[in-house]
């Protein structure tokens, strides 16, 4: 089956200031999407996210790179059809009732009107704005217009959704709500390119990342692999012995292979590595006179992933130059 | 879930698509532009000097008092539709763009050229509609003052909005390319320039003046010739006063005219608009 979404070496430089300086706002950066896939397009604030989602739409011309869309130029009308698109921070005509904006932008779909007039009201009741329907958006809170957003881009029944921080500026009960609307979209079948720089709202959601810093892809692929999660990894306590056996205790434990991280407490010590090395730290512990007290299985998050690979990104960087 | 639909069916090609395009964005642009205020301020204001013409009138000469609310109106008139159609559309994209409201729609399947259009479109619905209310009025004023209702008259305020369309299209070529404010002035400039032009040809004609004596000014001249549409054309208030006939011909060439600059200006607009990046 042919890729939902390829983007190859998409690159964008913007002119900024009387003198057009350049500033580079994407650089290089290429992945792709398969059918049903679930795409997180992570990265902090001024990363590149959203340049990068303005020039799959075509909003934006990218100044160097190729992006296909169901095999297809981006732009091509058929493509678009089966995108559904929620900016960040979804403006619509304030003075228009949700009806309206849905109306509207059913007739941009060419969706006939006996269908808009059965469907908008069946969608608009689906995301809860069904005691909403006669106010126009001016009223309308932050959540209110969010699911305004998701609603309209759910309107021509879209393969792949594109999502511009959708999680952005909600409340908690908000966010919990869209996560679960999220997964049930997901259960549809349908794909979904997300991007957040709340990198834990998602992290349950996606598949596939992409981590952008700097406008440069510093991670991508599968969310397991980058995560490691084939590889359980555990935290063991262990109580030290005291006295002169403390140090030579310390150092035996630290120069185990599988430790991949250690810290040192009084009496005791927190100890990180796979868990299948378990036995062999408990064996060690054993022979220096110190015990394995606790014993708890950890994850990588995302957030870790990502700190790690941006201090990696800069050093790197720091050492070519 | 009740998102996922079975069989619905997009019709986004051909002739028949695309004008359903135009047409939704036209409607929603006179929707929008309907809402402003600025627009019921100046058309309040217009109708009160249509009205005021009356008392303007009881100046005149007893035989003159009709000739004076009918030329009052044929300058009142196009004056104020074109000014609404230069304030309107001006901001006829930045607002989208400014207000964010343009992002969550050029990603359907709709052409800028199409967006573009149902834009311009909407605004001169609204301009057409804020003429005939204004024409109503004037009317009304011309009837009490015992004027009469010519042929001539509707010749006259049909090329007053062959002007507006004009002038509109031009205040959206500009409002394509840079902030409302120098799209304001530039959109104005062209318009007094328009009005003027002739004389300058007049002038180049009669090889006299600095227009004739100087070769930069000849070669600038010979480009506002080019470049700025002679709105003169639109002008028949000397054949009205004068009881001259507006020949039919005369009629159409005038409104080719319009609506081909017209079409150029929404060109080069479109042309502008379809490489933008909206950042």
């Amino acid at each position: 089956m042919s890729k939902i979404l390829e983007v190859s070496h998409l690159s964008k430089t913007f002119r900024v200031g009387l003198l057009a300086r350049p500033v580079v706002a994407v650089r290089d950066v290429s992945f792709s999407m398969e059918p049903g896939q679930v795409l997180g397009y992570l990265g902090p604030n001024g990363s590149g996210k959203t340049t990068s989602i303005k020039c799959i739409l075509g909003l934006i011309q990218p100044s160097q790179g190729d992006i296909r869309l169901f095999g297809q130029s981006s732009n091509s009308a058929e493509a678009r059809t089966r995108v559904g698109y929620m900016p960040e921070h979804p403006y619509f005509y304030d003075y228009l009732k949700p009806t309206e904006v849905l109306d509207y932008v059913g007739q941009l779909f060419g969706i006939d009107a006996q269908v808009r007039r059965k469907r908008i009201p069946e969608l608009l009741e689906r995301l809860g704005l069904g005691h909403a329907m006669d106010r126009t958006l001016r009223g309308f809170s932050k959540g209110m217009l969010q699911r305004v957003g998701i609603a309209q881009s759910l309107l021509n029944d879209p393969d792949l959704l594109i999502y511009d921080e959708p999680m952005s500026g909600l409340d908690p009960v908000g966010r919990k709500e869209l996560r679960e609307l999220l997964v049930e979209l997901r259960e549809e079948g349908r794909s979904i390119f997300i991007t957040s720089h709340i990198l834990s709202d998602i992290e349950n959601i996606c598949d596939s990342v992409v981590i952008l810093n700097q406008g440069v892809a510093i991670a991508e692929g599968p969310l397991d692999t980058l995560l490691q999660r084939d590889k359980l990894q555990s935290s063991a306590t262990i109580r030290l012995p005291s006295g002169e056996q403390r140090q030579a205790a310390v150092d035996a434990l630290v120069a185990l292979p599988a430790v991949t991280a250690s810290t040192e407490t009084e009496g005791a010590m927190m100890i990180r590595l796979p868990t299948d090395a378990v036995p062999q730290l408990s064996a060690k512990a054993a022979e220096c006179g110190a015990h394995l007290v606790d014993l708890q299985p950890v994850r990588d998050t995302l957030e870790e992933l990502f700190m790690r690979k941006a201090v990696t990104t800069a050093s790197d960087s720091g050492d070519d130059s | 879930m009740k998102t996922k639909w079975q069989g619905i069916e997009l019709k986004v090609h051909g002739p028949r698509a695309s004008l359903g395009r135009v047409s939704a964005v036209m409607s929603n642009t006179l929707r929008e532009t309907g809402r402003t205020r600025a627009f019921y301020g100046v058309l309040i204001v217009a109708m009160l000097l249509l009205f005021g013409s009356v008392i303007l009138s009881d100046l005149a000469l007893v035989n003159q008092k009709a000739r004076l609310v009918q030329d009052f109106g044929l300058f009142t008139i196009p004056l104020v539709t074109i000014l609404t159609g230069v304030l309107l559309g001006v901001v006829l994209l930045q607002k989208e763009i400014e207000k964010k409201t343009l992002y969550a729609i050029l990603p359907k399947p709709i052409r800028r050229g199409e967006f573009l259009l149902g834009k311009y479109l909407g605004l001169c619905t609204l301009l057409l509609l804020e003429m005939l209310v204004l024409a109503l009025c004037w009317f009304a004023v011309l009837a009490l003052r015992g004027g009469e209702i010519s042929a001539p008259i509707f010749s006259a305020l049909l090329l007053s909005y062959v002007e507006v369309m004009l002038i509109t299209a031009i205040a959206t070529f500009f409002s394509s390319l840079s902030s409302p404010l120098l799209s304001g002035i530039l959109t104005l400039g062209m318009f007094i320039i328009g009005r003027i032009s002739y004389i300058i040809v007049d002038l180049m004609n009669a090889s006299k003046g600095v227009f004739a004596e100087v070769a930069a000014m000849r070669w600038l001249g010979r480009g506002i010739m080019v470049v700025v549409p002679d709105l003169s054309a639109f002008n028949i208030s000397d054949e009205l006063l004068l009881g001259w006939p507006v020949t039919p011909e005369y009629l159409l060439h005038s409104i080719g005219y319009g609506l081909s600059y017209s079409a150029i200006f929404l060109v080069l607009g479109l042309l502008v608009f379809e490489r933008r990046d909206l950042t």
